[in-house]
Parts: C-alpha cells; sequence; structure tokens
C-alpha cells in the first residue's frame, strides 16, 4: 500500500481541530469547576488541593494540544508539563503547611 | 518508528512525515523563543511563590483583598484567554494546510477575543481606582497590580505577535514547510494563557 502523504496531513488537522475544540471544552468547563467548587467543599485544605490539581490538568491540556507538545522531544514536553506540576505543587505546601 | 530530536527545525516542524513514512518528533518553533519562554516561565514562577509566602503571612489582609477583587472579572478573562489560545491553535492547523489567509482570519479572531481581555481588566483597575485602591494601598495590592500588570504587558507583547504573524500568513509569507516563525509567534501566545491558567486561582479564586 502505497503512502499518501497529503491525505495523512489531511486526517492529522481534522483529528487536531477536533482535539483542540475537546481540549477548550474541558478547559472551560474546567475553569468554571474551580470557581464554584468553593460552594460545595467547606474543607479548606481539600479545596486548595482540588483547585490545584485543576491548574495542573489545564496546563496539561495547553502544553500538549494547543503548544503542541505531545509530539515535541521529550525533554522539552516535559521540562514544560514539570512547571505545571511542580509550581501548583509549591503552592500548595506553602498554603496548606 | 518515532525518531527524537532534540533540535527545533525550520521546517516540516510538528510531527513531520518524511519520505521513509516515519514520522519525526521536532520541536515546533524557534528553539530561541523557547528558551525566552522558559525565562518568561522562571520569572512568574518567582511572582506566584512570592505572592503564596506573602499571602501565608498576611492571611487576614489577602483574604479581605481577594474579597474585594472581582472574581466574575476573572472568570470572563479566563475564558477570553483559552478561548483566543483556541483561535490561534485552530490558525496552526490550518496552516499546515497551507491556507495562509484562513489562519490570518482566525490570528485575528483570536486577537479580538485577547481585547474582551484588555478591556475587562482595565475596567478592573479603573473600579479599584474609584475606591481609591492602588499598587500603595496594601501587600496584597502592591503584589496584585505588580503581577497582573506585568501579566497584562505580556498580553500586548502577544497581541503585537499575533498580528505580525497574521500579516505574514495572510501575505503568504509561511507555508505548512516553512512554519517555524508562525508556531513561535503561537507558542508565545499560549504560554500567556498558561500563566493566567496559574495566576487565576492563585490571586482570585484560593
Amino acid at each position: 500500500m502505497l503512502f499518501n502523504g497529503k491525505r495523512y496531513m489531511k486526517d492529522t488537522i481534522n483529528k487536531d481541530t477536533k482535539l483542540a475544540f475537546v481540549s477548550w471544552l474541558v478547559l472551560i468547563v474546567l475553569t468554571v469547576l474551580s470557581v464554584y467548587l468553593i460552594h460545595f467543599v467547606d474543607n479548606r485544605a481539600l479545596y486548595v488541593g482540588v483547585a490545584l490539581l485543576i491548574v495542573s490538568i489545564k496546563g496539561q491540556q495547553i502544553i500538549d494540544i494547543f503548544m503542541e507538545l505531545k509530539q515535541a522531544p521529550k525533554l522539552w514536553r516535559v521540562l514544560l508539563l514539570s512547571y505545571v506540576v511542580v509550581i501548583p505543587f509549591i503552592i500548595g505546601l506553602i498554603y496548606l503547611i | 518508528m518515532l525518531n527524537i530530536s532534540l533540535m527545533s527545525k525550520s521546517t516540516s516542524l510538528h510531527s513531520a512525515v518524511n519520505e521513509n513514512n516515519t514520522v519525526k518528533s521536532t520541536l515546533p518553533g524557534d528553539l530561541a523563543m523557547w528558551f525566552f519562554i522558559l525565562a518568561e516561565l522562571t520569572v512568574f514562577a518567582i511572582f506566584f511563590i512570592g505572592f503564596a509566602i506573602a499571602e501565608q503571612q498576611n492571611l487576614t489582609l489577602f483574604s479581605d483583598g481577594k474579597k474585594q477583587l472581582h472574581q466574575s472579572a476573572g472568570l470572563i478573562n479566563t475564558i477570553a484567554l483559552i478561548t483566543s489560545s483556541f483561535f490561534v491553535a485552530l490558525a496552526l492547523n490550518v496552516m499546515h494546510q497551507n491556507q495562509g489567509k484562513k489562519a490570518a482570519y482566525l490570528i485575528v479572531l483570536a486577537n479580538l477575543t485577547a481585547l474582551i481581555y484588555i478591556f475587562v481588566k482595565l475596567w478592573e483597575y479603573f473600579a479599584l481606582f474609584d475606591q481609591d485602591i492602588g499598587i500603595e494601598t496594601n501587600t496584597f495590592f502592591t503584589l496584585y497590580f505588580l503581577i497582573t500588570m506585568f501579566h497584562l504587558m505580556h498580553v500586548l507583547l502577544g497581541m503585537v505577535i499575533l498580528l505580525f504573524i497574521a500579516k505574514r500568513a495572510f501575505c503568504g509569507a509561511y507555508s505548512a514547510k516553512s512554519i517555524s516563525g508562525f508556531e513561535s509567534g503561537a507558542c508565545y501566545w499560549h504560554m500567556v494563557d498558561l500563566l493566567w491558567i496559574i495566576l487565576f486561582p492563585l490571586i482570585y479564586v484560593i
């Protein structure tokens, strides 16, 4: 079977567009959730933990989908992903200790 | 087979398909831009951690300060920046299809969405100024104005970069095989969004 580069690119772009839309939807839902979560969670430690976890998930979506680093060299992807994990983790430690 | 390359390439950057039908993993945009992004992220990381430490030392002051902010304005701005980033991601996708004009329109749409952020932010500042709240009011507002104004400057710079790449895309300066400049501008914009994703809950919500 001959490889069709043009077809591959078109399929990839359609897939990327769908992925970007789903990612946008996830980001919006998580943003709204993080704001209104405080009305449902009384425990501050739990609320801070969940809000910072949401930050990490949103960061991962932006890095992997919008910045297209999912297919990038591992070093750069890990560098950027570690930022959205380590910084919220440090902030969480400061708030909760 | 997936070849991992640490170097940024100026052509066919995103999961490039080469003649051997293999998908090559490459960094989108220029390598220099990524070092710049890392430097920017580091500066903001210091701000974020500094804010959190200051808050722990002045819990009541920061709690009262946060109550004086308009959380809904922060929420609108978050949605505006996320949506703007989404349009930029779509623009990059159509640019991969050599549709420069379509990409330029999407970038303009992203900039218009970013304008919502600018207007809301300025409205927020003036609403605080009307209450005689300024950068010297207390530690909370010093940090609030410092961090958000610094971020605002990045948004403005990002909008200028987006307009520049939109103009070039419209003129046909980019193609699917020569897209590095476009990707660099797009990634800078996503970084601005990424910073706000952390800044918003830290200053407005938690």
